[in-house]
Parts: C-alpha cells; sequence; structure tokens
C-alpha cells in the first residue's frame, strides 16, 4: 500500500492561467472540442473571462473565476477569486458508495478511480456527487472524471497539473505532509490580516476528509462549493422506516377492505 | 439544497420505469393480499393483478437497460463484471478455478439502492413470472401446486414483501442523491410506494372492469381498497410536502414543482376521491373515472419529481454565489455532516466496507502514454 497523496490547492496564489487544465487534456488526451463528435471549436461563455464554464466529460480541471463586483451601478471595484477545483478524491466518497457495479474504487494511493471496463453509465454516480464533478462521455459511453492520473503515480510521477502549475497553487504530495504546509500557510495569511482564510476539506469535516483540499479566503458557497456536503446514504435508514410503515399502512387497507366478513353484512354494502 | 452538483439526465425512460414499475408492484402486493383474505368471488381480480404485473415488470427490465450508456452491460449490476471477465480467462467451465470465482461473483451493495433494487426487480420478475404462468393456465401443474402447497404460500409472501420493495424503492434511490428536492426529503419512498398502491388498484379496476368478468361485490370490494389506498396516499402527500420545509419555494418557483405540488394531489388525489365518494349518487362510471384520474396522477407524480431537480440545476447556484465580493466578505462558517459510509469500512462503527471487491488483479489505469505495460 503506497501512501496517501492528495492535493493542497492554495487559492490565494493561483493566477488562472489554466495550465493544469491544458496539462490534463494533454496528458490524459482530452479533446478541446465541443458537441458530440467533439470537433467543433469551443465556444466563448460571453458572460465571464471564464470559457470553461463548468466541469465536464473532457474538464477534469476547472479553474473557476469568481468575478465580483462592487454593488455601485458604474461596477468601480473589482475583485477575482480564483480556484482550480477537481475532484476531491473524498474519504467517504459518495460516488464510490452508490456505484451499483463496483466501477468507482479506491487505489492504494487512496485516491477514487473510476475503472472504465465496468462502468455500464447508469448515472448514479453523477447524481451522488455533490460537486459536479463526474458526467458522462459522449464518446465513450462511461462516467469520466480526474483519475488523480493513476498511471503516473504507478511510474512516481507528479500529477500533469500540479506539474504544469507555475505559481504552486496546486501542491501534490503526502496527505500528512500536504495538511502541515496548508496549516503554516492558513497562519501566515492570518498574521498577514487576511481574516477569512481558512481550509476546506483539511479535516475530517467534510465527508471525512478531501484528499484535493484547498484554502479558500471566503465562504465555500463564494467559491461554488456546498459548505456541507452530505452522504448520499445518510437518508436511507429514515426513509427505509418510513417506508415499512407505510407499507404496513397500505396492507392493512386492502386486508381491511377485503376480509371475508364485510361482505356478508349487507349494512356495509355500497348503496 | 445543494446547487453545485450536475444532473444525471434522469428523464423518460426513468420515468416510465418509476410509473410501470409502481403499477407492476401495486397490482401484484394487491394481488397477493386479495388472494389471502379474498373469497372465490374476489379471486379474478387477484388473478387480474398478476396478469399485468410480469408483463410490465419484463417492460421496466427492457426501460432500464435501454436507458444506461452500456446497455450490453446490464448484467454489472448483478455480477462483478472483472471477476466474470477472470473466470473467462481462466477457462470456464471447464477449470475448478474459473467455478470457484463465479461463486463470488454476485454484487450485492446493501447500502446503495440502485444495487439492492436491481437484486429486487430480479427476483421481483421472478416471483411475479411464476404467479403469471399460474394464473394464465389455472387448471396446469404449476397453479395447482402453487396455490395449495407450502412453497407456493412462501413465495407468494416473498413475492408480496419483493412488491412493496420495488414499490418504495426507487424513492429512495432518489433521496440517496445530492441532487435538490430529492435529497431534502425523506418522504418521497412512501409516497411511491403509496401511488405504486393507488395506480396497481386502478389498474386491476380498469381491467376487471373491461373484462367484465367480475360479480358486483367484489368491485365494491376493490373500490373500497382504492379508496383506502388514496387516502393514505393524500395523507403521505402531505407529509412529503411539509417535510420539504424552506426547499418548497425554490420548488414552488419552477413549473414542474408547480405541478408537483398542485397537480399531482389535484389529478392524482383529490379527483378520484371525488369520483369516489360521489359512487353512490352516479353508479361505477365513477369508479373507472377515479382509476383513470389516479393513473394520471401517478405519471404526473413521477414526472414531475423527477423533472424538477434539473430545473433548478439549470438556474445555477446564483441564489448562493454573489453573497458579497471580495472587498466585504460575507462571513459564515461551515458546517458539520455526520453521516455513515459503509465505503472501504473507514466508519468509526466498522461495517463490511463498500469496497465490493470488482477491481481486477492487475488494474491498467487508463494512460494515453504508458499502454500495454
Amino acid at each position: 500500500m503506497a501512501e496517501p497523496v492528495g492535493f493542497f490547492t492554495d487559492t490565494t496564489v493561483c493566477i488562472g492561467c489554466k495550465a493544469c487544465q491544458v496539462a490534463c487534456h494533454q496528458w490524459n488526451d482530452l479533446p478541446a472540442g465541443h458537441g458530440p463528435a467533439r470537433q467543433s471549436l469551443p465556444v466563448l461563455s460571453g458572460n465571464s473571462y471564464d470559457n470553461t464554464g463548468s466541469f465536464s466529460d473532457v474538464n477534469w480541471r476547472h479553474v473557476k473565476f469568481i468575478e465580483q463586483f462592487s454593488p455601485d451601478p458604474d461596477r468601480t471595484q473589482a475583485a477575482w477569486l480564483m480556484m482550480s477545483d477537481v475532484c476531491k478524491h473524498c474519504a467517504n466518497a459518495p460516488c464510490l458508495e452508490v456505484c451499483p457495479t463496483g466501477a468507482i474504487l479506491r487505489t492504494e494511493f487512496d485516491t477514487v478511480y473510476i475503472n472504465e471496463p465496468a462502468c455500464n453509465g447508469c448515472r448514479d454516480c453523477i447524481s451522488a456527487c455533490p460537486f459536479g464533478v463526474i458526467y458522462m462521455s459522449e464518446t465513450r459511453h462511461v462516467a469520466q472524471k480526474c483519475t488523480f492520473c493513476y498511471d503516473r503515480l504507478r511510474k512516481g510521477l507528479v500529477p500533469a497539473c500540479a506539474q504544469a502549475c507555475p505559481t504552486q497553487s496546486i501542491r501534490f504530495g503526502p496527505l500528512d505532509h500536504l495538511k502541515h504546509e496548508a496549516e503554516a500557510r492558513v497562519r501566515q495569511l492570518r498574521e498577514e490580516g487576511v481574516a477569512m482564510a481558512r481550509l476546506y476539506g483539511a479535516d475530517d469535516q467534510v465527508l471525512g476528509g478531501l484528499n484535493a483540499f484547498y484554502l479558500l479566503v471566503d465562504t465555500p458557497e463564494t467559491y461554488g462549493l456546498p459548505a456541507s456536503p452530505k452522504l448520499p446514504s445518510r437518508s436511507v435508514p429514515r426513509s427505509s422506516v418510513w417506508s415499512i410503515f407505510s407499507a404496513f399502512l397500505t396492507a392493512l387497507a386492502v386486508l381491511f377492505a377485503f376480509r371475508s366478513r364485510t361482505g356478508n353484512r349487507p349494512a356495509e354494502e355500497e348503496p | 439544497m445543494n446547487l453545485f452538483v450536475a444532473d444525471p439526465h434522469w428523464g423518460w425512460w426513468i420515468v416510465l420505469y418509476f410509473f410501470l414499475g409502481g403499477i407492476a408492484a401495486g397490482a401484484y402486493f394487491s394481488a397477493t393480499l386479495i388472494e389471502w383474505v379474498g373469497r372465490e368471488a374476489d379471486r379474478e381480480l387477484a388473478r387480474v393483478g398478476y396478469l399485468i404485473a410480469f408483463p410490465l415488470v419484463l417492460l421496466c427490465g427492457v426501460v432500464l437497460i435501454v436507458d444506461l450508456d452500456r446497455p450490453e452491460r446490464f448484467w454489472h449490476m448483478l455480477v462483478k463484471s472483472e471477476v466474470v471477465h477472470q473466470a473467462m480467462r481462466e477457462g470456464w467451465p471447464w477449470s475448478a478455478r474459473s467455478w470457484h470465482l463465479l461463486g463470488r461473483a454476485p454484487l450485492l451493495k446493501w447500502w446503495s439502492p440502485m444495487s439492492i433494487g436491481s437484486w429486487a426487480l430480479w427476483f421481483f420478475g421472478l416471483f411475479s413470472s411464476l404467479s403469471f404462468s399460474a394464473s394464465l393456465w389455472p387448471s396446469a401443474w404449476l397453479a395447482r401446486h402453487f396455490r395449495a402447497s407450502l412453497p407456493g404460500r412462501v413465495i407468494q409472501f416473498l413475492g408480496c414483501a419483493v412488491g412493496f420493495f420495488v414499490a418504495a424503492y426507487t424513492g429512495s434511490l432518489l433521496t440517496a442523491t445530492n441532487q435538490p428536492l430529492w435529497s431534502d426529503s425523506t418522504w418521497i419512498a412512501p409516497l411511491f410506494l403509496t401511488s405504486a398502491a393507488s395506480t396497481g388498484i386502478a389498474t386491476i379496476l380498469l381491467l376487471t372492469r373491461w373484462r367484465g368478468a367480475v360479480s358486483p361485490e367484489a368491485l365494491n370490494r376493490l373500490e373500497r381498497a382504492d379508496l383506502w389506498a388514496l387516502g393514505l396516499e393524500l395523507g403521505v402527500f402531505a407529509i412529503f410536502v411539509a417535510s420539504l420545509g424552506a426547499v418548497l419555494v425554490p420548488v414552488w418557483s419552477t413549473w414542474q414543482g408547480k405541478l408537483l405540488l398542485l397537480g399531482t394531489p389535484v389529478l392524482g388525489l383529490l379527483l378520484p376521491l371525488a369520483f369516489h365518494l360521489r359512487l353512490g349518487a352516479s353508479g361505477r362510471r365513477n369508479a373507472l373515472g377515479a382509476a383513470a384520474f389516479a393513473l394520471v396522477g401517478g405519471f404526473v407524480l413521477r414526472y414531475a419529481i423527477l423533472a424538477t431537480p434539473p430545473e433548478l440545476l439549470a438556474r445555477g447556484p446564483a441564489v448562493f454565489s454573489g453573497t458579497g465580493w471580495a472587498g466585504q466578505p460575507s462571513g459564515g462558517k461551515s458546517s458539520v455532516v455526520a453521516g455513515f459510509s459503509p465505503e472501504d469500512g473507514r466508519t468509526p462503527g466498522g461495517g463490511p466496507g463498500a469496497d465490493p471487491g470488482n477491481r481486477p488483479a492487475d488494474l491498467q489505469p487508463r494512460s494515453k502514454v504508458f499502454a500495454d505495460e
């Protein structure tokens, strides 16, 4: 068993260059085109400097541009937050939990990996992922997401995105080591007056801990991250109890309507 | 409500499956219950229930397979594909090792509604096929043994239980996600179950009326069962709406949500109930009206529940972003959410582990560069 590895993404030094996206596309042979055939040219979003928009079957990395403007009519002041988003490789991964085929599995590096030959495209993982990471490929017809460059890890290489990042916003390494680094960075930022500096997913509060965790300087929602993502299974026990209760009542209704005595008493017959 | 998720595109095929599967399950468990306590005159009702359950389940299986992005891999739901492939490589059926491998091929994750539901559907198909053939050929060997013997009774009881499960698990399947609306209520499964009862009974009612071979007393009893099932569904629907709480407002803001919150109770519950309660005045035609509207309402319910989250997601997470800008941070604190995950046995309480063992011994990572090693 290899050592658990992770990404520590320090959003404060991200410059939005999208080198990580390009490296990911190139290493994993992901097309840049749009449409089912992935041949037409990429389109401009028209409402943002970000033209990727969201994760997709070919965008396993997505640098989010959080473009914030002051509320005055002329929008005189602007502030940009940038964050290179990726599959979080959760310790308690919702996708892995629901996958009915066992196609989603955990690797020896503690990462979450989709074994494509086993996936049959039921899309349960898409509805389970609280971060909207997984998409269906229109060409491969299986679920797609970041593999954490499983092939590179096997060869002892750094994942392509972290290798390409020019500002070390994406840091790769053993999970324990990264967490120490991250805490030191938060302390440093707070001393410099960035009061909102916080880690997201470094401890076990978010789905048991995220192997890809983040340093944020605003609320998680501002970055498009749910503050309290939940496991799909959380509701199954209660839902089951209420279902059994309802089944019992339904059975009683049918049984009482048909119990033998009822029909024998003319008083209870329908007029 | 989590608006940061992606849409799984569970569309018309799944609506159709939820609707037809509900009718099949409702008709089947109603039929078994009718056969247990009903009299000879009621037997025809049960027979009709059995006759519709199995063809509908077959249709459901086809619909579900068609909905997969890889229909040819539908069997991956039931057995570990990688283990089966390994067994084939080991020379099945000519080697002992391949048989040993196949022995551990069945795949069941009891905490995943889709996994356990796949098995339930398979067993439901098995039980309903037995009941179907016994009903179709009443004088054949199977029918005579099916009704009289203890194994026959046990099979009927199990079939009834699996029928209830199939009726409800589709709701749990939606709840066990992170989609808006679906994951916000634990009452979708009970709602689907009671709707399965009312739509199943409604179908029996319509078909027996059409065949016309049932005594009026038996039909009276079936109508009474329908009335009570509808009453129960109305109660569960009210609890479901109450359970939505703060989610109610965004759900209501979509037309699909309005269809769910207004169309379902009016079409599927209030109109049939009104027809039923006027039954004494204007005769049997009202029961047919009630049944027809119950079916329409059951379909609208499935459609609206499946169509609302995509509509909410299409509006984007604008509800959350823009709460502040960097100059004026919005503040706030992320909260802790406890849950259980049997995955990898990482839960503090332990557990069987989510890894179903469907990984090849020599797992080859997807790679453009390091191919065939």
